[in-house]
């Protein structure tokens, strides 16, 4: 059963009736020189990515195609399910038997799709939290009371937004 | 000789699994194992960074090893998602002069430096090194305890960068889990991801990956779920919470994490190991765990 999607994300659904106007080869190098994108071309189509991923049965484009599509040179792979419905799950890449990162290779046209403006709301309201406080959840304090446990440690969110300035990590769209 | 590490709690087991902390200190006192705070540390970034912006992740976690670099101190984490990121980050930094300087201009902004010589564990491998201790403590077997234990992911994938245990049949945590005279069960998905990631992006999918992994154990006969990871728990023991297969059926199995069963057989105080505060009810196997 294939999704059905309102959102900005996931919504190249088919290749029936599918029509490329361009293969990139600037794009398929781009991808090539993500963290663990250097194996890209050595992809020969056995689908066993697709075999043991969780979300086969769930998206409506599979890992198999995936890997293809950067192959051609295709942007709309960007557009896809498969890319923000990988749950990270490393079993692709662990089983690849041509040794691709592929998991690390999702990541990156995450970071590629998130500059673009194609993404689940959540992360962005996770940036946001990252940038202002450092953490993705605050403590619960009435437990640990209970527990007996510690505050946790502090630390100066300052920091971290100083590395988050010269990362441009809330200025990513517009580069 | 005692071991001592700084612990890098994230931020999930402070905001709804304290009882996985204080079960964790509890299990490491009794094995002198000592357990340092971490002073500064913020967030790992965990998957969610670093599917937004890699160099963002990569400083974000690379500043935290980097503290305890600075301390001379090696660092224990009980949880899968920092274990993962921590070590992929390490792993990237170690592998790629580039990333690193990148890396380290970054942290020179905030008077830091990523050398790399310190050494990044989970909770389940120190144990696991500790296991013939562990063997002479248990005092109170757990008999009929059937558990279907999770490994979850980033424990033990991708391997080239956690090798803590077998990809494909991990073994390590269910010998540690049997000193007890529990039964860890094959199940047929035991491998398979708990979902929790796709919280942030589709809860339905999340859900329905969850859904598979309780029938799953239903099927192997297991009486409960044991993790070793708060974003694991959180799939187990909170949207696990009236869920039913598709004829209505409950799919909730009591779920425990690996240092409860451990302190629990262990004969440390339940209080401390916070059973109270898991949230399936532990009720069909409260005579078995002895609450």
């Amino acid at each position: 059963m294939a999704l059905t999607m309102e959102e900005t994300w996931g919504q190249f659904k088919t290749f029936e009736g599918a029509k490329f106007e361009v293969l990139d080869p600037n794009f398929t190098r781009e991808v090539s020189g993500l963290i663990g994108g250097q194996d890209l071309t050595a992809c020969f189509q056995c689908a066993k990515c697709s075999a043991g991923c969780p979300v086969s049965d769930k998206v409506n484009i599979q890992v198999h195609e995936l890997m293809r599509m950067l192959l051609f040179g295709l942007k709309e792979v960007l557009q896809t399910d498969m890319v923000w419905l990988c749950t990270t799950c490393y079993t692709c890449q662990e089983r690849c038997p041509q040794g691709i990162s592929i998991t690390d290779i999702i990541f990156g046209l995450k970071n590629m799709a998130f500059r673009r403006g194609i993404a689940p709301p959540g992360y962005l309201a996770a940036r946001k939290g990252l940038y202002d406080t450092g953490r993705l959840y605050e403590p619960t304090d009435w437990e640990r009371e209970d527990l007996g446990l510690d505050e946790v440690p502090e630390f100066d969110i300052n920091d971290i937004r100083k590395m988050f300035d010269k990362t441009g990590l809330m200025k990513l769209e517009e580069e | 000789m005692t071991e001592q590490y700084e612990v890098f709690l994230g931020c999930a087991i402070p905001n709804r699994f304290n009882n996985y902390e204080s079960s964790m200190r509890a299990v490491a006192e009794a094995l002198d194992i000592e357990l340092l705070d971490f002073e500064g540390a913020s967030c790992c970034g965990t998957v969610v960074l670093k599917s937004i912006d890699e160099t963002s992740w990569l400083a974000m976690s690379g500043r935290n090893i980097a503290l305890a670099e600075s301390r001379g101190h090696d660092i224990v984490t009980p949880c899968n998602g920092c274990y993962g990121s921590l070590r992929d980050v390490d792993h990237v930094l170690h592998e790629n002069e580039e990333h690193r300087e990148t890396v380290n201009q970054v942290l020179k902004t905030i008077g830091l430096e990523y050398k790399g010589e310190t050494r990044i564990r989970h909770f389940v491998e120190v144990l696991y090194d500790l296991r013939d201790k562990i063997r002479e403590k248990i005092v109170r077997p757990l008999e009929g305890l059937r558990i279907a234990f999770h490994p979850g992911c980033h424990l033990i994938r991708p391997s080239t960068v956690a090798g803590f245990d077998d990809p494909e049949l991990p073994h390590k945590v269910d010998e540690l889990l049997e000193l007890t005279g529990a039964v860890s069960v094959p199940w047929t998905l035991k491998l398979r991801c708990c979902g929790s990631p796709l919280l942030i992006a589709s809860e339905d999918v999340a859900n329905r990956i969850l859904q598979e992994k309780m029938i799953s154990a239903r099927e192997a006969g297991a009486n409960c779920v044991v993790t070793n990871c708060p974003a694991c728990h959180t799939q187990f023991d909170v949207q696990a919470l009236g869920l039913t297969d598709e004829d209505g059926n409950s799919l909730e199995l009591p779920a425990l994490f690996v240092t409860q069963v451990l302190g629990l057989a262990m004969g440390l105080d339940p209080e401390t190991l916070g059973l109270e505060m898991n949230r399936v009810p532990l009720d069909p196997i409260a005579e078995i765990l002895g609450i």
